[in-house]
């Protein structure tokens, strides 16, 4: 999944932290969206959006202000968070394939070439992909980017005792073999190391096989079909020269990145204070580059700024603050001044706040291991008030109720799936239906449980807490709250020995297909299986969506899939998280790109 | 002297010892896992396994603890497997793999914030609170007195951060008196550098200065009741003479002394006005740290504050002894 | 016999100084509804009242933060608690967190101070270190990185998870950091008591040391550890208030004077009374107590210059 930074509210919240994944701050998550193309539901846009950009001019500075400590990772590699691999993606880390710039959330997420001259082809019905590269790809030195620095980017991806956090596709989809116990012990995920390992020739080799440079074509050889790997080598695909890598720290401290976009990084500090400025990059030929606009001379990320202050000051867009964007979300105080609803902003922000889907589905997840009896889960569903949780969340800002694991955003795989309205014979209110829950309890043959919830212990976590022990304490069901700190919620949650029975969770899909939502949330693929859930009708109804080349039949299986795991309640699905971002008055265009949620970054100028 | 300092120096390195010892063990309780920060999503048990190896927390803490003091005097080096392994010079108090950087450094970026916001407040807190203290005394029981003790103790009852935060609202927010804080060393642009830190160091100053100002008050009172003084009096010198020359010099010894100790604690990090005023010191990093379990981070701030503080103990134990040879005695 | 000599010539000085007398009232009016308070309203915690609120973004539907009949004070962003309520029940945690962790700290400090000071030698040098190295810590940074540790550990020994731990917690830390501090002057009035004619004299008359030290020492320290007393206890409501604001301590849907200041400084340019209320309250509470605790120490040693 595209990752989201979670906020350290420090001003309001005390204390909270930028977690390993999403929500550990819930309510405060920022925008970052996955590619989705939407068909049941738009998503919102507030204040005009224009994508013209007619009016843009080069020149100027674009700020973009943060509250974040610094970024979460600065390496083609590990960049995984989606306003991230929007804002690098869009100045210095190209990439063989990438998004269109559109406000046109459907446009959004289709593919344009970037680095190659065209989307790729794709043979072996599906199990080999092409890339031919651009003539005139350089790097920010001067030097040709080849078809090698590709490669040796990927490889970086198997050291993953050194790069780590990143995305992980391509050790999921190469054809190399996987690790033996004792490369699993040691650390690593596949038979090859990467490339910092010199004494592992076999996997050196394995990997040169599923890596073929040809001159200026790089071919990909996959262990199976994925007839979107295109989309794929968006995350992590990116090139790097082996003369600069510098492993662990590379990317963030100088000489930093080696660029081969229209901008490098001219210096990067961390924390409060921290600056990252980003300056023209003299070597970048722009004929090679269609895609990117380049238009400001210089960019400037300001970390860790108050979020006391930080909507103050774009608000009020004053001095070089006219030419900031936000990266993060509106702070719930300043929504009422800045909205009318969640999608039309009052008069003063008319065309500077941005209000739409961000690219998470929230729920609870619920240890099946532990909460075994289904109609217990669906027990605790029915009895919840979701309407409460939200409020306190934001209300209608904070997202729309979620009926499954699938957000309509994504495009083809999302169908409701009736859960709310017919699953239970009756709509269940967002407010909850306490007689039903005691229902189900009864038909379960098992007395009313005690259980522990889990929560990422932050101030409006401990409220939502108190909601939930307050509604389903009204259903018989007892609810201990056990917060975790912040920083360790996800480690702590995926260990079941240490978690509860249920806790908050999220997800957003990585590019439009549900592959990237359902496997990774019900099965040991992919890693986000908080309901611990290792069902081998599941795992085969997977295989056989993942093994489906029609892509309406795989959404078709996909839908199902979702369809059961909301019945079977392997989580309680909440909200499809809505959020809101401000920028300046002469910073242009103002859309939500809908590739990433985040901003445009390729195509943003400094107007008059 | 010579034996009193040495066995001084002596007593502070076995308590320094003892900190870190302290310090390090303490903190091997807290459930940041090193090893967990370096691994994302496609974080397996093994994985983190292998990091946590790597890294050597799977040592025990004693082994652990002598790479610690190892890499002080002798250097470190970190994440061997990389193309570029980390080599942190001595001092190294440890490398934060969540922030790509050495703890030395991060601490001698936020280093200077925090010194110049503690000994600016130190300078308004002195100033203000001597010079009422003396005023205060020399109006004994009048309404001047009372007024100024009154003051003070509202001065000392207001939590800091309630006065930090209605001042910052009011005067940055409402009012638009000053701009917004954004911190620039005094000498990029001093302006801006005094426009930032006015409040913070009015906020840090308030409490010190209303302890200060009693504290000056009773001292100089006091003295003032001393044979010696009454002598002077009863010599017929000006009263001003009588309080500057003898009342003064003696008895702001332990005012002063009391203040450098204050002053130190300070140079480890105002945690609440950093906090407020959103500055970046040392304060505002450990609290970062804290909020993301960064271990190495934490560990080096508290070792480096707490050291702060025994040395300037020392230091003013031993001005104090050169002052006062009788301290010696005790 | 001495105790209560001096107890009735210090209330009968107290009762002649208005403002001690003054300030006492308000005090007990605090206690008062700290304790009374939550009998007659309902726990906030629990009481959602979603009519209160907008679904845009869960601001109070009425002005001024949502202040009527029915909150009197008005009720919290996103979830409609009334802000009244939440002040009594977080006076109380307040006051039961002070009070307490004043009481374990004059206990732990007259001890270790009667101790050091009576037993002198080696016992006192290493006594004397280990407070050198207690002060030596940076507490608030200590208090904040170990509160999630140590809270665990606290429930893991049986105490009931959740706030009653950190409140624990809590009392623990400010004792553990605060003692060293009455064990210092102790130690030095025990110093010059045990050289004393009275000390001598039990000793002399072959006087267990436990008799000695609680029946003789002790008797005569009661000044200086009632008006150490009387300043640690407002001083603790601060740093309590500030822990909290920090984020360490009691936690939603519990709250105190320092958690409800954390909520309201982001809602303090739509809702300043949000911030204004516990704040205003909690100054009230400290000076109040400050200034009894003047009244005392005035009270205990006239003489002084005060």
């Amino acid at each position: 999944m595209v990752r989201t930074r979670t906020w350290s509210l420090r001003a309001a919240a005390g204390l909270c932290i930028t977690s390993v994944m999403l929500t550990a701050c819930s309510g405060n998550t920022p925008a970052s969206q996955a590619p989705g193309s939407s068909t049941g539901v738009t998503p919102t846009t507030g204040g005009e959006a224009t994508p013209d950009t007619g009016g843009a001019k080069p020149g100027g500075t674009i700020f973009v202000l943060t509250q974040a400590e610094q970024w979460d990772q600065v390496d083609p590699q590990r960049v995984y968070t989606g306003e991230d691999l929007a804002f690098f993606g869009g100045t210095i880390m190209r990439a063989l394939t990438a998004y269109k710039f559109s406000p046109d959330a459907t446009e959004g997420t289709s593919l344009v070439p970037d680095m190659a001259t065209d989307l790729g082809t794709a043979t072996d019905a599906g199990k080999t992909w092409s890339f031919t590269l651009r003539d005139g790809l350089t790097w920010q030195d001067g030097s040709e980017v080849t078809c090698d620095d590709i490669k040796y980017g990927v490889s970086r991806t198997f050291a993953t005792t050194v790069i780590n956090q990143g995305p992980t596709y391509a050790i999921q989809y190469l054809d190399i073999p996987g690790p033996s116990d004792a490369d699993t012990k040691a650390g690593y995920l596949s038979s090859y190391h990467g490339p910092y390992d010199k004494d592992n020739a076999a996997g050196q080799a394995a990997f040169d096989k599923a890596v073929v440079c040809d001159g200026k074509t790089i071919t990909f050889h996959l262990n199976a079909a994925h007839g979107d790997f295109n989309y794929t080598v968006t995350l992590g695909f990116g090139a790097v020269p082996k003369a600069a890598d510098t492993g662990e720290t590379y990317g963030t401290v100088a000489p930093y990145v080696m660029s081969n976009g229209p901008y490098k990084v001219e210096s990067y500090t961390t924390g409060n204070g921290g600056k990252m400025t980003l300056v023209r990059n003299e070597n970048w030929n722009a004929d090679s580059d269609p895609y990117r606009k380049a238009y400001p001379d210089k960019w400037e990320v300001q970390f860790g700024i108050d979020p006391k202050i930080l909507d103050q000051r774009i608000m009020e867009g004053s001095g070089d603050d006219a030419t900031a964007i936000q990266y993060g979300q509106i702070q719930p105080e300043n929504l009422g001044v800045i909205f009318q609803d969640t999608e039309t902003t009052n008069a003063d922000f008319e065309g500077r706040a941005i209000s739409g889907f961000d690219p998470y589905s929230r729920y609870y997840w619920i240890d099946v291991n532990k909460v075994k009896n289904v109609k217990i889960r669906q027990a605790m569903a029915v009895a919840l008030d979701r309407e409460a949780i939200r409020l306190n969340i934001g209300g209608a800002f904070a997202g729309d109720f979620a009926d499954g694991a699938i957000k309509p955003n994504i495009g083809a795989d999302y169908a409701p799936t009736g859960l709310w309205d017919s699953f239970f014979g009756k709509e269940i209110p967002n407010t909850g239906d306490t007689e039903l829950a005691k229902q189900l309890i009864q038909e379960s043959g098992e007395p009313a449980p005690t259980l522990t919830f889990n929560f990422a212990d932050t101030p409006t976590n401990q409220k939502t807490a108190a909601i939930i022990i307050d509604s389903l304490g009204k259903a018989g069901i007892t609810v201990k709250p056990a917060a975790i700190e912040p920083g360790q919620y996800y480690s702590v949650v995926f260990d079941a020995k240490k978690a509860g029975d249920f806790g908050t969770g999220g997800w957003g899909a990585d590019w439009p297909n549900a592959s990237t939502v359902i496997p990774p949330l019900f099965t040991q693929k992919g890693g986000w299986d908080l309901a611990k859930l290792d069902d081998a009708s599941v795992n085969a109804a997977v295989d056989a969506a993942f093994a489906e080349l029609d892509r309406g039949k795989q959404a078709a299986d996909w839908q199902a899939i979702n369809k059961q795991s909301a019945e079977q309640m392997w989580h309680i699905p909440t909200f499809f998280g809505l959020s809101q971002t401000i920028a300046g008055p002469k910073v242009g265009p103002i859309y939500r790109w809908s590739a990433y949620g985040s901003w445009p970054y390729g195509e943003m100028y400094v107007k008059e | 002297m010579a034996a009193y300092i040495f066995r001084r120096v002596l007593l502070m390195i076995t308590l320094l010892f003892m900190l870190s010892v302290a310090v390090f063990f303490l903190f091997n309780m807290l459930p940041g896992d090193p090893a967990r920060l370096t691994c994302g999503k496609a974080c397996t048990p093994d994985l983190i396994e292998a990091n946590r190896k790597r890294l050597g927390y799977d040592q025990p803490v004693l082994v652990q603890y002598q790479n610690f003091v190892g890499g002080i005097f002798f250097g470190r080096t970190f994440s061997a497997d990389s193309p570029e392994p980390i080599k942190c010079e001595a001092p190294c108090l440890g490398y934060s793999f969540s922030r790509h950087e050495e703890v030395m450094s991060l601490i001698t970026r936020a280093a200077p914030v925090t010194f110049w916001l503690a000994v600016g407040a130190f300078i308004i807190w002195l100033t203000v609170g001597i010079s009422l203290g003396i005023f205060a005394a020399l109006r004994r029981g009048r309404w001047q007195d009372r007024l100024t003790l009154g003051i003070s103790l509202v001065g000392y009852s207001m939590p800091s951060f309630f006065i930090g935060l209605i001042l910052y609202y009011f005067v940055v927010i409402q009012w638009k008196l000053l701009d917004k804080p954004e911190y620039v060393s005094p000498f990029e642009d001093l302006g801006k550098f005094l426009a930032t830190m006015i409040l913070p160091w009015i906020v840090l100053a308030v409490l010190y200065a209303a302890f200060y100002m009693r504290l000056t008050r009773n001292q100089v009172l006091e003295v003032l009741n001393d044979d010696y003084v009454r002598t002077a009096r009863a010599k017929g010198l000006p009263e001003r003479t009588v309080v500057v020359k003898h009342a003064l010099r003696a008895g702001l010894t332990p005012i002063v002394t009391s203040a450098g100790l204050d002053l130190a604690g300070l140079l480890g990090g105002a945690i609440i006005s950093e906090n407020i005023f959103n500055l970046p010191g040392l304060g505002s990093l450990a609290v970062d740290s804290i909020t993301k379990s960064d271990l190495p981070i934490i560990t080096g701030l508290t070792l480096l504050t707490a050291s702060l503080i025994i040395v300037a103990n020392l230091v003013v134990d031993l001005l104090y002894a050169v002052i006062d040879p009788r301290v010696r005695l005790t | 016999m001495v105790g209560r000599s001096l107890r009735q010539i210090v209330w009968a000085r107290l009762r002649r100084d208005k403002v001690a007398m003054f300030t006492l009232i308000v005090l007990i009016a605090f206690v008062l509804i700290a304790i009374v308070g939550p009998f007659l309203l309902p726990n906030p915690a629990q009481v959602f009242d979603k009519s209160a609120i907008s679904d845009l973004g869960g601001r109070p539907k009425l002005p001024n933060g949502g202040i009527s009949p029915e909150h009197i004070l008005g009720v919290e962003w996103g979830t409609g608690r009334d802000i009244f309520g939440q002040l009594i029940y977080g006076l109380r945690i307040s006051l039961i967190i002070a009070s307490s962790a004043t009481f374990i700290t004059v206990v732990l400090g007259t001890v270790i101070g009667i101790f050091a000071g009576y037993a002198g030698g080696l016992t006192d040098t290493v006594i004397g270190r280990f407070m050198d190295l207690i002060l030596a810590f940076p507490f608030l940074l200590i208090i904040l990185a170990l509160s999630g540790v140590l809270t665990q550990r606290l429930t893991d020994l049986g105490v009931p998870e959740g706030n009653p731990s950190r409140i624990l917690y809590l009392i623990l830390v400010m004792s553990v950091f605060g003692w060293p501090y009455l064990a210092r002057i102790v130690r030095g009035q025990v110093l010059s008591l045990r050289e004393r004619e009275f000390v001598e004299a039990a000793v002399a008359m072959g006087a267990k040391r436990r008799r000695i030290l609680f029946g003789e020492i002790l008797p005569n320290l009661w000044a200086p550890i009632l008006v150490y007393a009387t300043l640690t206890l407002p001083a603790y409501i601060g740093l309590e208030a500030a822990l909290s604001f920090l984020g360490v301590g009691v936690q939603a849907p519990d709250t105190t004077f320092g958690a409800m200041l954390a909520t309201s400084v982001a809602f303090f340019k739509t809702v300043p009374t949000y911030l204004y209320f516990p704040g205003f309250t909690l100054v009230v509470l400290v000076v109040a107590f400050n200034l009894f605790g003047d009244a005392v120490r005035d009270a205990l040693d006239p003489k002084a210059i005060h």
